[in-house]
């Protein structure tokens, strides 16, 4: 009974929380618009936006030094979760099959669970500094850490039921991130898609001023 | 969305809770299900019927008694030309006839040790009781790399203890069913965090390794037992002997739990199965010491003794505590003017409004 809700009614509810949410939120962004620039611009905008965007995957050399711990968790973890959920065999055959209709290659089975280790490590390492440093411990709210608590149950989770031989610890993973799905566009987790527009507007912003940011 | 601070008062608090936990869950089990087990035991006996094997004969010539008798197998791989290992059988009963008891023992002794411990002499308090000046103790980065060793540990041994312990100790309280389930978790979340230990092992041992050099005064500390002897304080550096101890026992004990579970978990490099025995065995053996170990470390660190958590919870730990436990490094700080005030301790952790700015000595964010 809660294995077919799991599996059937609430998996298409958080989905069209998760997609109808971040679809509004965006929207919203976009909605909201920028105050008009009267100044002549020396350059193009659009030029600063895509080179913002990417030249800040890149640090500074001074963050690259203080914050070597952060940066390369953050490396770690991000990296470390975009191939787990987009190239693990399991969520390949699942999205094929619940999704998209079609599958793509998966990672073979040693490079998934590096994947997996690498990503414990990047939000383990990440979620301690959230807690211990006293500047991001008084930034972080609560939605900070429920994000944070979320996906780690979810990837926990997920590497109890590797064996997939028992069907409770694959629904329980499963309602987890159902849990994550729903809570997304509500939450910070929205700097998964947010990030591009604070990238781009600052980047535009700078290069419509000529400066090289 | 509202502002979350979570005061260390809480973190101290969740540490002897956690410490209280892991007791439990460690000690529940070896207490309770002994009259179930056996129950169970007497219920199976009784419904067993006897069958004689009729291949047993067979089976026996093909053992050939002591040793290992390879053939020769059309099947490439290792241990391929070998019908049956008698060592499984030794590996088997060790493991279930001295392992797992005598282990079990150990940490049930360990447990006990520690509670009559604390009912006996309570935590042990700062004899000048906690002031308000305080010695930078740990960086970010070693706290951070310590807690996450200690996650990543506890939830190493959580399962490592279930594998061991649930077959004799969870069936008769979860049943089969239950276990099969919880035993499957385990080994693949055991699996997946033990390379996950290893770099935290790595990442301990490069950061600590100069400061747990033995030096002079180290053997005065031990040959007065840290204290114990005596009524007196023993004065030490910034590790006393006995830290130092535990760090290149768990330094060495480590390497060999990472060794053999990396033996275990990768069975793809041509291993024999007697290879893989040896390699449960010590690991197994080395990581119910490295428990018993941390069992102690954890009761310091949270029940037993009075301002011995701070230095890894916050970085700072009272004068007076530093004082008494490691005397030589608090004199070597006053001398060198590192003695800061509790509301400069608060003021640069922003927990208190107002108050003289952090001195630049200050290192909260130390890499």
């Amino acid at each position: 009974m809660i294995g077919q809700l799991i599996d059937g009614p609430l998996w298409y509810f958080s989905l069209a929380v998760f997609g109808v949410g971040m679809l509004y939120r965006l929207y919203s962004i976009l909605r909201a618009g920028v105050k008009p620039d009267l100044a002549p611009p020396r350059a193009g905008g659009g030029a600063g936006a895509l080179r913002n965007l990417f030249s800040r995957f890149v640090p500074r050399r001074d963050v690259a030094t203080r914050g070597r711990l952060t940066l390369i968790a953050g490396y770690l973890f991000h990296l470390g979760l975009f191939a787990l959920l987009f190239f693990a065999q399991p969520h390949v055959d699942f999205l094929a099959e619940r999704i998209t209709g079609f599958g793509w290659p998966a990672l073979p089975y040693w490079a998934f669970i590096i994947s997996a280790e690498l990503a414990f490590v990047g939000l383990l390492l990440l979620w301690l500094h959230r807690l211990l440093h006293p500047v991001t411990r008084l930034l972080s709210s609560v939605d900070d850490h429920i994000g944070t608590g979320l996906v780690f149950l979810v990837m926990l989770s997920g590497c109890l039921a590797l064996a997939q031989a028992f069907e409770p610890l694959r629904l329980l993973h499963l309602f987890l991130a159902e849990l994550l799905l729903i809570y997304f566009p509500f939450s910070s987790l929205m700097h998964t898609f947010t990030f591009v527009f604070s990238r781009g507007y600052t980047g535009a912003m700078m290069g419509r001023k000529g400066v090289n940011a | 969305m509202s502002r979350a601070r979570i005061p260390y008062r809480a973190v101290t608090a969740i540490q002897g809770g956690v410490f209280i936990l892991f007791c439990l869950i460690v000690l529940l089990p070896m207490l309770t299900p002994t009259a179930a087990r056996a129950q169970t035991q007497t219920n199976e006996s009784e419904r067993a019927i006897p069958v004689p094997n009729p291949s047993a004969d067979l089976w026996r010539e093909v053992r050939q008694r002591e040793g290992i008798v390879a053939g020769r197998s059309q099947v490439a791989g290792v241990d391929s030309g070998t019908l049956i290992n008698p060592y499984g059988e030794t590996w088997r009963n060790f493991r279930m006839q001295q392992l797992i008891p005598y282990s079990g023992y150990l940490l049930a002794g360990v447990l006990l040790l520690l509670t009559l411990f604390y009912f006996i002499l309570g935590k042990i308090k700062v004899d000048a009781g906690l002031g308000d000046r305080k010695l930078f103790r740990y960086t970010l980065y070693e706290r951070t790399i310590h807690w996450f060793i200690a996650s990543v540990f506890l939830f190493l041994a959580l399962t490592g203890l279930i594998l061991l312990y649930g077959r004799p100790l969870l069936i008769p309280l979860i049943g089969q069913e239950g276990f099969s389930l919880l035993a499957s978790a385990s080994k693949e979340g055991h699996n997946l965090f033990g390379p996950v230990f290893a770099v935290a092992l790595l990442l301990i041992f490069f950061r600590f390794v100069r400061r747990n050099i033995y030096q002079k005064g180290d053997l005065t500390w031990l040959l007065k037992g840290g204290g114990i002897i005596g009524k007196r304080h023993v004065p030490s550096n910034f590790f006393n002997m006995g830290e130092k101890s535990m760090f290149w026992l768990l330094a060495l004990v480590g390497v060999v739990i990472v060794g053999s579970g990396l033996v275990l978990v990768f069975p793809v490099f041509g291993q024999a199965r007697i290879t893989m025995e040896l390699a449960h065995v010590s690991h197994a053996v080395t990581t119910v010491l490295m428990i018993a170990v941390i069992l102690g470390h954890i009761y310091i660190g949270s029940v037993g003794m009075e301002g011995a958590l701070d230095g890894m919870t916050t970085g700072y730990c009272d004068l007076n505590w530093a004082r008494e436990h490691h005397a030589q490094w608090a004199e070597r700080c006053e001398q060198e003017g590192e003695v800061v005030s509790e509301s400069e301790v608060s003021s640069q952790r922003g927990e208190a409004a107002g108050g003289p700015a952090a001195p630049s000595g200050m290192q909260e964010s130390g890499q």
